[in-house]
């Protein structure tokens, strides 16, 4: 048994009066890729989102029940969301790279947390970031040149390095391949694969391939609940829950 | 749980797999049956029509492989779906040998044709062959019907059919003690009745897969083994 990283209790997530999370219990395991998959709206990103507390910038966003990171809330009045979000980094679903070059892009998060001593040490995670993104060689030469510009794939993947330059404990994915073409999926494919060993990844994926193929556990969700969660393989064969066998296999629900 | 797919033309390749898989069954089926008879009444045009099907079940086999290949490849079947599709092939390798052993039975007919009769084995071969001809008519409604019940049934039936070839078995042996000169065509027909017991064993193997195709899991205890020939030394 893996150790747990994530543990959530009766987790409630509320925009205003729309309930969009309701009352989730999930154990998210350590060095394990857990895919949560679902239909759209069904409420995969706002839980995704709640595990770093980035449902705190929406106004109208409210969660409640218990989110424990290592055995600690995340919700505590003493936690500092910003230290939070380094050791639990997301990719988002729309690529969303600063106005800045994409060496800064990188830069950024390892210089505000200290994580490089010079220039050196700054370069070579730059540069070891940009490679585990599947990414460097086709910006190696053009690192001055501004993030936006890349094409959606290679902000989307720039995005990708730019979460691990912090090293960070977790990372969050909500569909991060979804703009990407097949060589560059598999190359995010292989480096989900390579984090697991030392980190927790949570992907969101639509494509149920995806999820088969690089997760040990799925959850799938449905209107807000989690409907059933379990080891990938049996979700796939033998699902328990009759909506989570018709949303796999493509049937009318 | 609705069973229709949203994109409809996967239902129409699930569908018409499977509709092989009943053809196929079907061909098999009779084969068993002319097998059995063309034994029975030394019938050689029949046994040669018998042979001449199994090139049928053979090209059918082929056809499902590949039909069901294409569509892992198309369609990446999941869950239920994907115990369809691999049912399909486990079926049709599984009719696909049932076919070859009819084929072979048929194929003594000749042999048996210049034998000296034996009273007795032809009608017990018979019902021998109407048994297992009647489990595999059950696997594949049991199959089409996705009746894990009825294929739990069919298993049950494999006993009856061991019984069957233990006793021909003893019978076999008591004819060859008897007179030596039926020794030829007892070995002939315990050929026989040992590819109709093989059959079963087939036909019960099918009954698990579709077992496991209705609930996902194969029956976990394995059936008990009823030919006890390998412990008969002598008969008294
Ligand atoms: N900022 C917001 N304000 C109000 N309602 C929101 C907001 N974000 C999400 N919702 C609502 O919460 C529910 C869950 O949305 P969420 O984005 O988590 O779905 P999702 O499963 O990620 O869907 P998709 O697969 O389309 O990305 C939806 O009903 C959505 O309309
Ligand atoms: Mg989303």
């Amino acid at each position: 048994m893996k150790d747990i990283k994530f543990s959530a209790r009766n987790v409630q997530v509320y925009y205003g009066t729309t309930h969009a999370i309701k009352d989730v219990n999930v154990d998210i395991a350590d060095k394990t890729v857990t895919a949560f998959i679902g239909p759209s709206g069904c409420g995969k990103s706002t839980f995704l989102r709640s595990l770093n507390r980035m449902n705190d910038t929406i106004d109208i966003c409210r969660v409640e029940g218990d989110i424990l990171l290592d055995g600690e809330d995340i919700y505590d009045k003493r936690v500092d969301p910003v230290q939070l979000r380094a050791k639990v980094g997301m990719v988002f679903q729309k690529p969303n790279p600063f106005p800045k070059s994409i060496y800064d892009n990188i830069a950024y998060g390892p210089r505000i947390h200290g994580l490089a001593k010079n220039k050196t040490d700054l370069d070579e995670i730059v540069e070891s970031s940009l490679k585990r993104a599947a990414l460097w060689n086709e910006v190696k030469d053009r690192l001055d040149a501004p993030g936006t510009g890349l094409s959606g794939g290679q902000q989307q993947r720039l995005c990708i390095a730019r979460a691990v330059a912090t090293q960070p404990e977790v990372l969050l994915m909500d569909e991060p391949c979804s703009a990407l073409d097949p060589i560059a999926t598999a190359q995010v494919e292989e480096l989900i694969d390579e984090l697991r060993s030392n980190f927790s990844v949570v992907i969101v994926t639509h494509s149920m391939q995806q999820a088969a193929r690089v997760s040990q556990k799925t959850a799938f969700f449905h209107l807000g609940n989690l409907v059933e969660y379990g080891e990938t393989g049996q979700i796939f064969t033998n699902p328990v829950d009759p909506r989570t066998e018709s949303y796999i296999s493509g049937r009318i629900g | 749980m609705s069973d229709q797919h949203i994109l409809s033309a996967y239902d129409r390749d699930l569908e018409s797999i499977q509709a092989l898989v009943m053809k196929m069954g079907g061909l098999v089926e009779a084969a068993i049956l002319d097998g059995a008879q063309s034994l029975e009444t030394r019938d050689v045009e029949l046994a040669e029509k018998v042979r001449a099907n199994d090139k049928a079940i053979d090209e059918l086999e082929l056809r499902i492989n590949e039909e069901a290949a294409r569509c892992i490849a198309l369609r990446a079947p999941v869950s239920k779906d994907l115990r369809t599709v691999l049912t399909t092939l486990k079926l049709a390798g599984s009719l696909e040998r049932i076919g070859d052993y009819a084929k072979n039975m048929a194929k003594r007919t000749n042999v048996l044709v210049e034998m000296r009769e034996i009273p007795g084995p032809d009608a017990s071969l018979r019902r021998m062959a109407r048994e297992v001809e009647g489990m595999l008519r059950d696997v594949l409604d049991a199959y089409i019907q996705r009746d894990a019940k009825l294929a739990e049934q069919v298993r049950e039936h494999d006993h009856d059919v061991d019984q069957m070839y233990n006793a021909m078995f003893r019978e076999f042996l008591t004819f060859m003690m008897e007179d030596p000169r039926n020794i030829t065509a007892c070995m002939h027909l315990h050929f026989i009745a040992k590819n109709i017991e093989r059959m079963g064993d087939l036909v019960t193997n099918m009954a698990e897969q579709v077992i496991y195709l209705v609930t996902g899991e194969l029956p976990e205890d394995s059936r008990p083994k009823a030919d006890s020939t390998s412990y008969i030394s002598k008969v008294d």
